[in-house]
């Protein structure tokens, strides 16, 4: 693929749900049921939006892309939308985000724990979809 | 398991619906809970790190305490782990913007009365809410009015029911197996080159062999005191040195034992030969006031009536000065050490001294008998419960001070 999508766009919405149904398998998820939004703040429109991963028994359920307030989902990280895309492009962890305060989490930080590499995993699948910012 | 099974069962979801009526009863909405006495009481686990426990109006509890325990505290507590949160240096997660959010959703508009835990006392880790958390906690809850509510959960824990008194029953029979384990390691010339660290070290092992989770008190684990160190002027405090024992010289035994949160607390008293009649006399002087002390705890008196009392018969006997007036401290499920009863004595935070005890109480009865002048002194500790007619005193070591050879 050549083409860069545009980052939070359906297109690229659509490139990560068939990349990570491919990339990550149920075992590599752990078998996980869970969900998280990531809610995006100060998007380059001037808006909000929100991606939310639902995995059932490791499979990937539901990725869902809008704007708003998103559904309700066991973990839910706000940050900018510039902290997000920097972590997708590899220059900040998602670890150091946290720890900084730039992202922020809220749900059970032991259940956050066992789900870490997951999300890192996840992150590694998403950071190679090329896409502009 | 439930109540019939198990001696040691404590209904704590019962505790918690009884917090509620009283928070109910003062038009309190939530309680933020941060006094160790108040997490062993409400979680049913030891809580070493900063923590807290938030009570809603209804429904359960949840604990939030330091990421790298929390899921051992759910993992000991009757909590589920939906119920038992940690909190961390990160985005979100930080202990005053993690607990602060949790009581926001729970309150309509994040609004309401937000009980805390605000005082002082001689105990280190008591756990009163700090001044720094309490400014932060009012700017994050702009929406609460923080009221000091403690006093719900020290009425609360006042009376002991049976699941705690045999929690202290359990903890005082293992005690009693470190002090068996000193005596034999003492007598026949075993005391010689030992130190008061190594009997510490040897009484914690025995005792952690039947089952003991640690030597709990914050004044060191096992108090140890040879010689001169067991008659310090009003002193009860006496960490185990690397003192060498003596001939000629008394010894206190100090052992403490933890069994669910329970705590045993039992002193003995020896005096290493030989031993002079003065030394005897000082001994019989203080195994006399612990029989009439023990004789006379009951429910209805009050511990200045009591002490009173003792120092009257001490007096009697001609050794009043060597007393050191107080003959009880309080105790409850491990954080619990300090006052007795309510806060509503004379003193702020002080156990009231006109406080009337009640059948079902349990406390440390207490004493320290010291001699700086002759270098000699003794100590009695022992949970003691109180009945209408008498106290049951829960460790069994004969009473007595022993001479060993």
């Amino acid at each position: 693929m050549g083409t860069e999508l545009r980052y939070l766009s359906p297109e690229w919405r659509d490139e990560a749900e068939k990349r990570l149904r491919t990339e990550l398998s149920a075992e590599r998820m752990n078998f996980v049921t869970s969900s998280m939004s990531n809610v995006y703040l100060n998007c380059p429109d001037g808006g909000s939006r929100y991606l939310v991963f639902r995995f059932e028994n490791g499979e990937l359920a539901e990725l869902l892309l809008g704007q708003g307030e998103p559904p309700t989902a066991e973990f839910k990280i706000t940050g900018q939308y510039e902290t997000f895309a920097r972590i997708t492009r590899a220059e900040l962890s998602s670890h150091r985000a946290l720890m900084t305060g730039k992202l922020k989490l809220k749900g059970n930080m032991v259940k956050a724990l066992k789900l870490a590499a997951i999300a890192d995993r996840m992150n590694k699948v998403l950071s190679k979809i090329p896409a502009s910012y | 398991m439930d109540k019939s099974d198990d001696p040691y069962f404590i209904d704590f979801p019962g505790r918690i619906r009884a917090i509620q009526l009283e928070m109910a009863k003062q038009g309190i909405d939530a309680y933020l809970g941060s006094r160790l006495r108040t997490l062993s009481w409400t979680l049913d686990a030891f809580a070493p790190w900063r923590s807290f426990v938030v009570i809603p109006a209804e429904g359960l509890p949840t604990a939030f305490t330091f990421v790298i325990d929390a899921a051992r505290l759910a993992d000991d507590s009757w909590l589920d782990e939906d119920h038992v949160m940690g909190f961390a240096p990160m985005g979100g997660q930080d202990q005053i913007e993690l607990i602060a959010d949790f009581i926001k959703e729970l309150l309509p508009g994040g609004k309401g009365r937000l009980g805390i835990e605000s005082g002082m006392s001689n105990y280190l880790p008591e756990g009163n809410l700090t001044h720094y958390e309490y400014e932060r906690y009012a700017r994050a809850l702009p929406g609460c009015e923080l009221v000091n509510a403690h006093t719900i959960i020290d009425r609360l824990a006042t009376i002991k029911d049976a699941g705690t008194i045999n929690r202290f029953r359990e903890a005082s029979r293992m005690v009693d197996i470190g002090h068996q384990a000193v005596l034999d390691a003492l007598q026949d010339g075993g005391w010689k080159g030992k130190t008061e660290t190594e009997i510490a070290g040897l009484a914690a092992y025995a005792m952690r062999k039947a089952g003991s989770e640690w030597e709990w008190s914050f004044t060191g684990g096992n108090e140890i005191a040879s010689g001169y160190r067991t008659g310090l002027v009003g002193g009860a405090c006496t960490p185990a040195s690397r003192r060498e024992l003596r001939e000629g010289e008394p010894l206190m035994v100090d052992l403490h034992a933890m069994f669910k949160l329970g705590l045993g607390d039992h002193a003995h008293n020896y005096l290493i030969a030989p031993v002079t009649e003065r030394q005897r006399w000082h001994a019989d002087n203080f195994i006399d006031i612990v029989k009439r002390t023990l004789q006379t705890y009951r429910a209805g008196i009050t511990p200045s009536g009591l002490a009173e009392q003792m120092i009257g018969f001490a007096d009697e006997r001609g050794f009043a000065d060597y007393m050191v007036p107080g003959f009880e401290h309080g105790i409850g499920l491990m954080g619990d050490e300090w006052r007795i009863g309510l806060n509503d004595g004379p003193f702020p935070y002080w156990t009231n001294p006109d406080h009337v005890y009640c059948a079902g109480e349990l406390i440390i009865c207490a004493m320290q008998y010291a001699c700086p002048d002759e270098g000699i002194g003794f100590r009695y500790e022992n949970p003691i419960v109180l009945h209408e007619d008498h106290c049951e005193p829960l460790s069994a070591f004969p009473l007595r001070v022993d001479e060993i050879h």
